[in-house]
């Protein structure tokens, strides 16, 4: 598939890009999380797209996964409401505060931390300890 | 050009969910009404009542918890149990799929009801006490049966037998399409007792949840029991019966647990919560979330399942819906300033939609355990991930990118502000 972007043309192998998302999204969506970390890595790296291509295609497909996913936990009945208002009041005040923290610390720090904080949270999870 | 792209690919979208949902029988007849409350309770009043067993509790309230004390007398030498379970009801479910002793076929079958008491205890004496410890140490593999077994409890065992339990025959093409499968027929009696001790397991997960050797029975009959009543259980009406046996049983004695704000309680999941702490996790694992630019519900879903007692089915249906307020702000904002390939994003979009459409089915097929095994090894791929990117080979890279990202952010800016198409470049 070819793609025309503010004025370049980018070869898609849509092929690939449809199989990830579609691995992609029924992990994601099992274990509730939106993905993103995973999309981005595989249309950046995986389909070879730059960056500025990336950031808001890989939030559109993702957006279809989400909403889709929450249709179908909400019909299997795993939504609880009382459970989303107390999550989605600070969610939505992170989204403010965060950036402002964003201009004052650095990226690469903030995904070093992640790495350790990521990897102890594994460990626990799989028992090790 | 931009809106009428996005109503397309919106309308695509919307009609592929539609019909998915309509082959799965979304529209059809919701499954029947949870059992009635009635239905645990007249389990309760046994046709002929001996008046062997007495009991007396010493209060009716408890906030949020609490101690509760029943004294009462039994029979001389038989051993009291104490049966307490909550009138809320909850949903558990368990995925069948271990291969049975005889055949050593996999039966796949999903049990599930929505008439699970919130919360259910077995009170046994304390010389019991040694049996529960030797089923603690099985780990992960006790079992609800052999606990009641080896503590004498399946004598009483009672409330949760009677629960409405649907069985889902799945299938491969089933779970592909996200189908729970066909109902099966009812269970007889006895196998719907069986069913429930394994959906007490998939609800309660430890041992201690569901027993407790705090029973005192003294040689003249008389016993004491004093029940720790823990925090962040449901409100309402919670029963407790005496038994010695399955019909020598005291009347039923009542107490209510009251919960007050800013403790509230989730009828999906079972639990009283006071909000204060979820919310503040939520504020602080979404913010770093953001700072390393992602929705962060991979750091929030394990911890909300590890720190409280939170079924994981609701934790990931919950969470998700969560994060499409501020993907639809991210998608406004990039489409304000064209900076969205519609076609691209509507293509994996679609991919992305079957996916999610299965996705949340399998859910409920894993277990906790299994939950966080899988999520574990998840999280440590995120975190390579993560490491890659901080590379400098990597980093090398991305600040090119980044400084061509930002100059294509200003062009698009500027054309949006400008009302200007751009000569037609996107």
């Amino acid at each position: 598939m070819i793609v025309n972007f503010w004025g370049h043309e980018f070869k898609v192998n849509i092929i690939l890009g449809c199989i990830g998302g579609f691995l992609i999204a029924i992990v994601s969506s099992m274990f509730g999380f939106g993905g993103g970390p995973f999309m981005t890595p595989l249309m950046a790296v995986g389909l070879g797209l730059p960056m500025y291509l990336v950031v808001g295609s890989s939030l559109l497909a993702i957006a279809f996964n989400t909403v889709m996913g929450s249709m179908r936990h909400y019909q299997f009945g795993n939504f609880d409401f009382t459970f989303f208002l107390i999550m989605f009041i600070p969610a939505i005040l992170a989204g403010f505060v965060a950036p402002q923290i964003a201009k004052r610390i650095s990226p690469l720090w903030v995904k070093r931390v992640a790495v350790v904080g990521l990897l102890i949270l594994a460990f626990q999870l799989l028992g090790i300890f | 050009m931009n809106r009428r792209n996005f109503i397309v690919s919106f309308a695509i979208a919307v009609a592929a969910t539609l019909f998915m949902l309509w082959q799965d029988g979304a529209f059809a007849a919701k499954p029947e009404a949870a059992t009635s409350p009635s239905d645990v309770g007249a389990v309760q009043q046994p046709t002929e009542t001996i008046a062997a067993v007495t009991a007396q509790i010493d209060r009716v309230s408890v906030d949020n918890g609490g101690t509760i004390t029943v004294t009462g007398t039994a029979p001389v030498g038989k051993s009291v149990y104490l049966e307490i379970w909550a009138d809320e009801k909850v949903r558990a479910s368990r995925f069948d799929a271990d291969p049975d002793p005889k055949t050593g076929q996999r039966p796949y079958i999903l049990y599930m009801t929505e008439g699970m008491p919130s919360y259910y205890k077995v009170i046994v004496p304390k010389d019991k006490k040694d049996a529960i410890e030797a089923e603690k140490k099985q780990g992960g593999k006790w079992s609800v049966s052999k606990l009641l077994k080896d503590t004498g409890a399946d004598a009483i065992y009672s409330a949760p037998t009677t629960i409405k339990i649907d069985r889902y025959q799945a299938a491969l093409m089933g779970s592909i399409i996200g189908s729970r499968g066909d109902l099966l027929p009812a269970m007889d009696e006895k196998e719907n007792a069986r069913r429930s001790m394994q959906l007490l397991k998939a609800r309660f997960r430890s041992v201690g949840n569901i027993m407790s050797p705090d029973m005192e029975v003294n040689p003249d009959g008389s016993f004491k029991a004093v029940v720790e009543v823990r925090e962040g259980l449901a409100p309402g009406k919670y029963t407790v019966v005496a038994a010695v046996d399955k019909t020598t049983k005291s009347r039923p004695l009542t107490f209510e647990n009251k919960i007050a704000f800013p403790t509230v309680y989730m009828s999906n999941a079972g639990t009283s919560i006071n909000i204060f702490w979820p919310a503040l996790l939520t504020f602080a694992v979404t913010t770093f979330g953001v700072l390393m630019g992602a929705g962060g519900g991979f750091i929030l879903n394990p911890l909300l399942v590890s720190i409280w007692p939170l079924p994981h089915t609701v934790v990931a249906g919950t969470v998700m819906p969560t994060v499409l307020f501020s993907q639809g702000s991210g998608i406004y904002n990039y489409s304000k300033i064209h900076f969205i390939n519609w076609k691209l994003g509507a293509t994996i979009g679609c991919a992305m939609l079957a996916g999610g459409f299965i996705g949340p089915k399998l859910t409920e097929m894993v277990t906790l355990d299994q939950y966080k095994f899988v999520f574990g090894w998840i999280l440590i791929i995120l975190a390579s991930l993560m490491a890659w990117q901080t590379t400098p080979g990597y980093l090398a890279k991305n600040k090119k990118e980044q400084a061509i990202l930002k100059e294509f952010q200003k062009r698009a800016k500027e054309c949006s502000a400008q009302k200007d198409q751009c000569g037609g470049k996107i």
